[in-house]
């Protein structure tokens, strides 16, 4: 590639210098052959020159066309992008605040919904304990924790209040406040065992597994 | 095997020389009938080949050539790694101006395998100009004729003041940086 551009340049200076060193021959003295000569040269320029002009006018006109089509679709894709940017950085606010914020509230929100079906269920069963294990009569002066007026109710919810409450510590003592024929039947079903070494005490059992 | 030389022989009266070499040898013959078939003033030689090295029997037979044209299909890579390979047989002196590319079948640009950047940059690298046509249309290819022809008359030196070396900078597309 070098070595023909070298070639190319000695080539090209040959011919510089040829035409350098030659001067414009006389064609003929006669002024009117040289005057119709040049008349004939000059037609002959005035016709390419009009051919080029038509060209490059042509030429011209496409470029433009080509250019205002180019530039109208850069505006709409301009356009695209701005609203993509705008519809972007809404997203990207709302994004960040969320992460903050949105997780504590998911939180907190799940905790009190936790919190309330625990509340309902605690309520539940102790309508059904109260419907189905009615205090014996004689004992009513037992202490009631719970909103379950039951004495079988409140061995329970003590029971499953101390397995939540203390998970190292889930023994209740069984005293005179518990009728014994309910504590005989959480032991029969296996809802509550005895502790190994101490009678007196039990806990709950997951029996539902 | 001879090298092609620009100069060692002696040009002859009036007339001149074109040698077209490609692979496709239906689209040669077209060409050269339709620059046969163009109005001129002086004689032509209109030789054909599938590549080069011309067959050294014939060489004392054969004149002077003015102008070497290769024909390049964008639609086969053969063509132009044989367009490729005969030009290392040319004389160095050919690429001041006597040389050019014809390029067809870029009409369908799925089916070419040829890149285009590789077709510019063989233009760019011997300094050759790179003409486009397509010679499966009638039109073109007079027109191409008649280019061709034009620039046979100036690399023969028919036309006073204007030389061969002219193309390669007088013939750059406008799209070329």
């Amino acid at each position: 590639m070098l070595s023909l551009l070298t070639m190319r340049v000695k080539a090209l200076t040959a011919e510089y210098n040829q035409w350098q060193k030659r001067s414009p021959e006389i064609i003929s003295t006669n002024p009117d052959v040289l005057v119709a000569l040049g008349k004939e040269e000059l037609q002959k320029v005035d016709h390419d020159l009009e051919m080029v002009l038509s060209t490059v006018q042509s030429k011209n006109k496409k470029l433009k066309e080509d250019v205002k089509r180019e530039q109208q679709w850069l505006d709409e894709q301009q356009q695209l992008v701005d609203a993509l940017d705008v519809t972007h950085e809404e997203m990207k606010n709302q994004v960040v605040q969320f992460s903050e914020k949105r997780a504590l509230q998911e939180m907190k929100s799940k905790m009190l919904k936790i919190r309330a079906y625990k509340e309902e269920l605690l309520s539940a069963l102790g309508e059904f304990l109260e419907e189905h294990f009615p205090l014996p009569e004689e004992d009513e002066s037992a202490k009631k924790k719970k909103k379950s007026p039951a004495e079988e109710p409140t061995v329970q919810l003590r029971l499953i209040n101390r397995l939540m409450s203390t998970p190292h510590e889930p023994y209740l003592t069984i005293n005179d406040s518990f009728w014994p024929p309910y504590v005989e039947l959480l032991l029969r079903y296996g809802i509550a065992l005895r502790h190994a070494e101490d009678p007196s005490r039990i806990r709950l059992e997951a029996f539902h597994q | 095997m001879s090298l092609v030389r620009p100069f060692d022989k002696l040009p002859t009266l009036n007339s001149a020389a074109i040698l077209l070499v490609g692979t496709d040898e239906r689209r040669q013959q077209q060409l050269a009938e339709a620059i046969l078939k163009e109005k001129k003033n002086f004689k032509i030689n209109i030789h054909v080949a599938t590549s080069l090295p011309l067959p050294a029997e014939r060489d004392h037979v054969r004149p002077r050539i003015d102008l070497i044209a290769f024909m390049i299909n964008m639609q086969s890579k053969h063509s132009l790694r044989n367009v490729e390979a005969s030009l290392s047989h040319i004389d160095a002196n050919f690429f001041l101006g006597k040389v050019c590319f014809l390029i067809t079948g870029v009409g369908r640009m799925n089916h070419c395998s040829v890149e285009m950047n590789a077709v510019r940059k063989l233009g760019n690298l011997y300094c050759s100009p790179v003409l486009f046509c397509e010679l499966d249309s009638e039109g073109i290819r007079v027109a191409t004729a008649q280019r061709l022809l034009r620039m046979l008359q100036i690399c023969a030196g028919h036309v006073p003041g204007v030389s061969a070396l002219f193309f390669s900078s007088l013939m750059k597309s406008s799209i070329d940086e």
